[in-house]
């Protein structure tokens, strides 16, 4: 959809005035019972009967319910309360909401979310994954955000660790882990439908359906299509990205023996991305997963999960006409990745005593990726099999009623660098009830991408003149490319000081070693070339920075948040070596980011939520020209509005606003004519639930 | 005798005021606590005030046709203020409802209902006999407690709390338990649990 200035500003301007009239009448009432964790109040709890109170939940199925104030490490989480709040219509939206992470929509579709920086193109340094299953792609270590979705209203959470993960969860939970949790079936039960438009959302429709087969087996199945419009370059025009995606996908849980827990679960999805003349790039692909949990006696308790998964992208490239006698030329080809992965993966929690907790597991995937040969870009070998075995062990043990010590390692084996160890040291202090204080040292690595391996990408020249040589290739990967590896220091605190309030502090220093590095060939007389480039491992470099949240329920209808980053990075190259970006290549991040939330129920059943963040500039590399040049993303100040009316228990209308403050505004991408630009979003949405 | 109950009380009155400076003081804590009171136990603590409903205790448990029903915490207190939030403002066929924090067998013949935390499981055999014969509603989450001759023991059912009840026990210090809280509930006796 085109967006004119004008008409859009007026639009907002008809569509705002009475959410403002209605936020400024409204005249706040405390709801009773209303708090922080509502379903759990006093007054919520009484009105059950014994039976009801007999079925309650209390403790986390997860064998280690940790409370968040006793979480050693940088861990915020997003609730479902807080994503529907927010008025996110897509996971990459909904992780807005954690502080600890940076987040830049490129165009409709297109995502670069890193946490602790280094979120260039094609970042690599987090670790993604839904209900268990990695998303994070082998072909380059990032992840296809374009593809990972899921209907808001049935996440439970998002819980989003940033700093190193990889004792627990392995390779590329470098700079952070995110872990995305989709409710159990039983908590979706019955019928769900919405259905929206809007000017970019240009329409979405989402139903879901939960039942119960028989007592302690319940299951779900959903289905949702999205259909959002292009985005605009810099000057307002249009541009032909718009994105349609379907998805389905279902949900089954038995806890019928609760000794015994089973959920089988998968999902289906299919979309196009419109390239304009060039056609759509197509995007399908689906999982299956298995769960089960056994608890063995009390304090033991074994999980097994396994997974199939498959992403494949087809997209389209324009063909490159030859240019005798010299180059060539290039045919019209898609270029297409498939990508399968299995995955099986045993844990074992177990109690030792009431001081000491072990967590053990080990783990294989396969992946089989298949990347056709596009002449222009290619992957050798066009079709790859790897195996990836790996096993990890974690005790925790209370030192002193207020001191307790966490101590791990993972050590797995991938077919590109052999054996790789994460090991990590976590101590944590509560000095007295409410707070707590946090220090940890670990190790993570990135293991090799395709892309850092296997990666040509072709010249077509030919035909050099004697005794003159053309390259073959531009840009290629390295056999000798090695793991990039991180020491992360933290430390950090949390505290509760007075009811309502909580507040989190960490600081971090992080040592690199073995970054990315792009080195280009020397030239000689006859080959007075620097191609090809190709990747080695000679970065390195040190960042630092403080994350600071905190959330204050004001009042009880009132719930405010600050959140806060600061992120400095230093990259160099090792003494004696080259790269041909001179060190710009592997970062774009901003060097501050502040954000300001309010959640206000003006009424019992309207709700108004404000979303303001602040994202300081950033300096991209990888410019169309490529070489050291680097551009810069201003910094921008952006506001989200939601306002939701419940009109009985069974509908609920609602306005978003998604980037009110500019017509358009850019998040991200070297500056130049091609950069897209995210555009003012507005959508109205009814919820109906039976 | 004279000299002597007024030494005592100011003594209690000292006390008194130690306990608001120490209240006071640890204000900010003890709020803190109302929210870090786990689900678990802001389920127990609804379950305690729901008991006072449950249960019919004989003429002589109270002094006054109003006089309070009496919750006595025991030992470390885990549902912070958040009990207190569950049973301000209720009446229970018109006695209000209280909550005490008591440590030592000093303050247990004054409740009506008396839950013993975790933090006095070393204990439970000496208060328990303390209790026998008196019309005291005895509540605990200790694994032994209803073998111990304890009345109530909240058990972890997969992450939910259920009950066990030894309603023997309850019958012999002249409880009456109702039948809508012994139908969900396992009944036990001393002896088989």
């Amino acid at each position: 959809m085109g967006t004119h200035p004008e008409s859009s500003a007026d639009k907002l301007r008809v569509l705002l005035a009475p959410t403002l009239l209605i936020a400024v009448l409204g005249l706040p009432v405390p709801i009773e019972g209303q708090s922080a964790d509502a379903g759990q109040t006093a007054v919520a709890l009484k009105q059950l009967s014994v039976e009801e109170l007999m079925n309650i939940e209390v403790t986390s199925v997860s064998m280690e319910p940790e409370k968040l104030l006793d979480a050693a490490s940088a861990i915020q989480v997003v609730t479902n309360d807080e994503i529907v709040r927010s008025g996110s219509t897509s996971i990459p939206e909904a992780l807005r909401l954690a502080d600890n992470l940076e987040v830049a929509q490129q165009n409709s579709h297109d995502w670069a979310i890193s946490a602790r920086g280094f979120n260039a193109n094609l970042a690599n340094k987090l670790l993604v994954l839904i209900d268990g299953r990695a998303v994070y792609s082998p072909l380059y270590g990032g992840v296809e955000w374009n593809v990972q979705d899921y209907p808001m209203v049935d996440i439970q959470q998002i819980e989003v660790i940033s700093g190193p993960g990889g004792t627990l969860w392995g390779a590329n939970a470098v700079n952070g882990v995110i872990n995305i949790t989709t409710k159990a079936a039983k908590d979706t039960q019955g019928l769900y439908v919405e259905t929206g438009v809007g000017n970019e959302l240009e329409n979405f429709s989402t139903i879901r359906f939960g039942g119960t087969v028989a007592p302690g087996i319940c299951y779900r199945v959903y289905g949702e299509y999205t259909d959002r419009g292009g985005e605009v370059l810099a000057d307002g025009s249009s541009v032909s990205d718009s994105t349609r995606m379907g998805r389905m996908g279902f949900r089954i849980d038995s806890d019928s023996d609760p000794a015994t827990k089973l959920t089988l679960q998968g999902d289906l999805y299919s979309g196009l991305e419109n390239l304009g003349t060039l056609g759509n790039t197509g995007l399908n692909g689906g999982n299956v997963l298995g769960r089960l949990t056994h608890t063995i006696s009390s304090g033991v308790e074994i999980s097994a999960q396994t997974y199939f998964d498959r992403t494949h992208i087809s997209q389209p490239f324009a063909a490159s006409p030859p240019a005798p006698p010299y180059f060539t030329g290039f045919p019209a080809a898609p270029l297409t990745d498939n990508l399968d992965t299995y995955d099986m993966d045993v844990q074992l929690h177990a109690d030792l005593s009431e001081r000491n907790k072990l967590v053990c597991g080990l783990e294989y995937r396969f992946t089989q990726e298949y990347d056709r040969d596009l002449s222009v870009v290619r992957f050798v070998p066009e079709s790859l099999d790897q195996n990836l075995y790996s096993g990890f062990v974690q005790d925790d043990v209370k030192l002193s009623k207020d001191v307790s010590l966490t101590l791990g390692t993972k050590i797995e084996h991938n077919d590109y660098t052999g054996i790789e160890a994460e090991p990590s040291i976590r101590l944590r202090w509560n000095p007295a009830a409410g707070q707590m204080l946090w220090g940890a040292v670990s190790r993570a690595v990135r293991t090799p991408s395709r892309y850092d391996r296997d990666l040509e990408v072709v010249s077509g020249l030919v035909n050099a003149p004697s005794p003159y040589k053309f390259p073959t290739d531009f840009l290629d990967g390295s056999s000798s490319f090695e793991s990039e590896d991180v020491i992360c220091y933290e430390l950090g605190y949390r505290t509760e000081p007075v009811a309502g309030l909580t507040g989190s502090v960490a600081i971090f220093y992080n040592v690199y070693s073995n970054l990315r590095s792009t080195t280009a060939t020397t030239p000689t007389t006859y080959y007075p070339y620097p191609y090809p480039v190709y990747f080695q491992n000679n970065l390195y470099g040190e960042t630092h920075g403080l994350e600071v949240s905190t959330t204050y329920q004001v009042l009880d209808w009132w719930r405010m948040h600050v959140g806060y980053d600061l992120l400095a990075e230093t990259i160099r190259i090792e003494e004696g070596q080259t790269d041909a970006t001179a060190a710009t290549n592997e970062t774009a991040d901003p060097r501050n980011q502040a954000f300001l939330r309010s959640s206000m129920d003006l009424r019992p059943n309207l709700h108004f939520d404000l979303d303001l963040r602040w994202i300081g500039s950033l300096s991209i590399g990888n410019g169309p020209t490529g070489g050291p040049a680097t551009g810069e993303v201003p910094s921008y100040t952006e506001l989200n509005a939601r306002l939701a009316w419940e009109i009985n228990s069974k509908i609920e209308l609602s306005v978003v606003g998604e980037n009110l403050l500019h017509d358009h505004h850019p998040e991200y991408g070297f500056p130049g004519a091609g950069r897209e630009e995210i555009s003012r979003s507005i959508y109205g949405k009814v919820a109906w639930r039976y | 005798m004279h000299a002597f109950t007024n030494r005592s009380s100011k003594l209690s009155r000292c006390k008194r005021l130690l306990l608001i400076v120490l209240v006071s003081a640890c204000a900010g804590l003890k709020a803190a606590e109302s929210v870090s009171t786990t689900p678990e136990y802001r389920v127990k603590a609804v379950f305690l005030f729901n008991f006072t409903q449950f249960v019919e205790w004989p003429a002589r448990a109270f002094s006054e046709p109003d006089s309070p029903i009496i919750i006595g915490i025991l030992g470390e207190d885990p549902f912070g203020d958040f009990i207190d939030q569950v049973v301000q403002g209720e009446r229970v066929n018109s006695r209000p409802v209280r909550v005490r924090r008591i440590s030592g067998t000093e303050g247990i013949a004054a409740c009506n209902i008396l839950f013993v935390s975790k933090s006095e499981s070393g204990n439970i055999r000496k208060t328990l006999a303390e209790v026998r014969g008196r019309p005291i509603l005895t509540v605990s989450d200790a694994s032994e407690f209803t073998r111990d001759g304890g009345i109530i023991r909240f058990f972890d059912d997969d992450h939910r709390v259920r009950l066990v009840i030894n309603n023997e026990a309850a019958i012999s210090d002249g409880l009456k338990i109702s039948s809508k809280l012994l139908r969900p509930s396992r009944i036990t006796t001393a002896s088989e649990d």
